[in-house]
């Protein structure tokens, strides 16, 4: 069965864009562009990757992160977001986070081989 | 007197027998009158002694008068000399009655000048200013206390200033009177100021944010009440405000945008694309990769600058950072026709904030090959001294004016020899690099030679 990544990302443009890219991986990606639609799609099917943002509407990253913790979730989180602030990568590692991205920050020629990394 | 008798024959014997008796008569009368002789002549005597006595003691009396009569003279003399004395005295004395007279009414000129001056200072401060006695109750109040807090003059005269103006945190929560400020300065004797955003109760009941700081007066070792200095800042808030939304839009609206075009791009890098489609790929994603650092210094140096930012310490190796940095700069050191050579101990750790280093490296290497004319050669070696990392920058170019040396870490500063021939800059670069250094625990110098070449060299705990 091909990988399940799961896109949470509010911003269409940049989701639309990394499901575009990742498709030629041969694997399924779902987007969803609240923290409540990733809830809600977690709860159907915990995906092999989780592309997470942080700031969303009506339920953000961290809310995220502390529901998969509290049903226990088995899924890596590649966290991508616009804060580059120590006090929400600290609050992200806490939350076990595997990798923290700030997206303008970020190396581009870096983040595709860090996702590819858990499609294998 | 004997009687005579007449007898003729006896006549002549009678005669002179008469005669006998006349004569003892007279003779008796001469003794009678020798012995008064003599009492008067003892009378005399008696009547001359006393008479001495008498010359005697008026001679002693005139002596004494004398004396005293000398005595006064000199007393006279004496009181001539210290009536004069007296004359000069009370002359000096009126002259400096004039003087000081003269001297008060210049003093009580003064001394008015000095407090309508004083007064004209306290009525123009912008900032609000109450002075209390020792026990909180307002003594004076300047202008812009009463026309901050909306109060008509002389209306809190005496009050209790606790009572006068109600203080209240940011949450609407009325500080407390022990919590306050004057009640902190006049038990501890010290000067006291906000540390966090206050708000006063004008008298309509209206809030405004104040900054306030409230000092003791003392008269000798006695405090005597305290003095408080206020201001309003509405403004200040405003401009905080707005910043921190410019902030926030600049990391968010610009920065989302920005991310989706590099993305797109870098995906696009990975397609099978001609020669020269890739070529402008590469070109528009290096410029998307440009505005994105602008954008991140932008940031980082607000960050800086608000003394918000602490250093994340990672282990870092060295080599693969800076090869990863070198790699940024490929595009413009090649079109220029530019040498780099990187030294690098292998697997060299460092624990240090790795943002942090790469920034000040990038910024570094930039100014090199960015000053280092055509044909140039610029070298970062990296060596491993005792407790520290050393990290050296090298380049031929231009160098820094030896006059214009020291101006190297201020803001916005370029040197005059490339400030306008060579590619654009805003001399923020070092500025930021300088801050960064001092934050990692580091030191930065250089030597510089003009048109001979620049060395940075780095220090930093390894």
């Amino acid at each position: 069965m091909s990988k399940h990544v799961l896109i949470a990302e509010d911003d269409t443009a940049l989701a639309d864009l990394m499901a575009k890219v990742l498709s030629k991986y041969n694997i399924r990606v779902t987007i969803t562009y609240n923290g409540k639609e990733t809830v809600e799609a977690l709860e159907k099917e915990v995906p092999d990757l989780l592309l997470l943002d942080i700031l969303m509407p009506v339920l953000d990253g961290h809310g995220v992160m502390r529901f998969i913790r509290e049903k226990q979730l088995e899924c890596p989180v590649i966290v991508l977001s616009n804060l580059s602030d120590k006090e929400t990568k600290d609050k992200c590692k806490e939350m076990k986070a595997q990798n923290y991205f700030v997206k303008n920050d970020l190396d581009d020629d870096d983040l595709w081989p860090a996702i590819e990394g858990y499609l294998r | 007197m004997s009687k005579i008798t007449h007898s003729p024959p006896d006549g002549i014997a009678l005669k002179l027998k008469v005669l006998a008796k006349e004569k003892e008569v007279v003779r008796r009368k001469l003794v009678v009158t020798a012995r008064e002789k003599e009492v008067v002549r003892c009378k005399l005597v008696m009547t001359a002694k006393k008479l001495r006595l008498k010359a005697r003691q008026l001679a002693a009396t005139a002596r004494e008068k004398e004396a005293v009569r000398r005595k006064l003279v000199v007393t006279a003399r004496e009181k001539e000399v210290v009536r004069r004395k007296l004359l000069v005295t009370a002359n000096e004395l009126r002259m400096s009655r004039k003087t000081l007279e003269k001297k008060v009414l210049e003093r009580t000129k003064d001394l008015e000048k000095v407090r309508a001056k004083d007064e004209a200072i306290l009525a123009s401060i912008g900032e609000g200013l109450v002075a209390t006695d020792k026990n909180g109750r307002v003594l004076f109040v300047n202008k812009a206390c009463e026309r901050l807090l909306g109060w008509k003059e002389g209306e809190t005269q005496g009050k209790l200033l606790l009572k006068v103006i109600p203080m209240s945190d940011s949450t609407g929560k009325t500080i407390p009177e022990s919590e306050r400020l004057i009640t902190k300065t006049l038990k501890d004797r010290s000067t006291t100021t906000t540390t966090t955003t206050m708000y006063y109760k004008r008298k309509d009941g209206t809030s405004f944010p104040v900054a306030i700081t409230v000092a003791p007066i003392f008269i000798g070792k006695e405090l005597i009440g305290a003095v408080k200095v206020f201001r309003d800042i509405t403004k200040e808030k405003e401009i905080e405000k707005a910043r921190s939304e410019f902030m926030s839009i600049a990391s968010h609206q610009l920065r989302t945008p920005l991310t989706a075009i590099r993305w797109v791009l870098s995906s696009l890098k990975r397609e099978n694309l001609t020669e020269d489609q890739a070529k402008l790929v590469k070109t528009a994603h290096e410029t998307s990769m440009n505005m994105a650092s602008t954008i991140r210094r932008m940031l980082m140096i607000s960050h800086l600058e608000e003394d918000g930012m602490e250093p994340e310490l990672e282990q870092v190796i060295l080599q693969k950072e800076l090869e990863k940095i070198s790699r940024l700069h490929d595009a413009h050191r090649q079109r220029n026709g530019l040498e780099l050579a990187l030294e690098c101990p292998q697997d060299l750790m460092v624990r240090t904030d790795k943002q942090l280093l790469i920034e000040i490296l990038d910024n570094l290497l930039s100014n090199a090959l960015k000053y280092t004319p055509r044909g140039g050669k610029v070298r970062m070696s990296v060596t491993k001294e005792k407790e520290s990392i050393r990290i050296d920058v090298a380049d031929t170019g231009y160098g820094i004016p030896q006059e214009e040396q020291k101006r190297i870490p201020e803001k916005f500063f370029r040197a005059s020899n490339v400030a306008s021939p060579v590619e654009a800059g805003t001399g923020i670069g070092l500025y930021m690099v300088y801050n960064i250094v001092r934050l990692i625990g580091g030191t930065i110098s250089f030597i510089s030679q003009e048109n001979k070449g620049t060395t940075f060299t780095l220090l930093f705990p390894s």
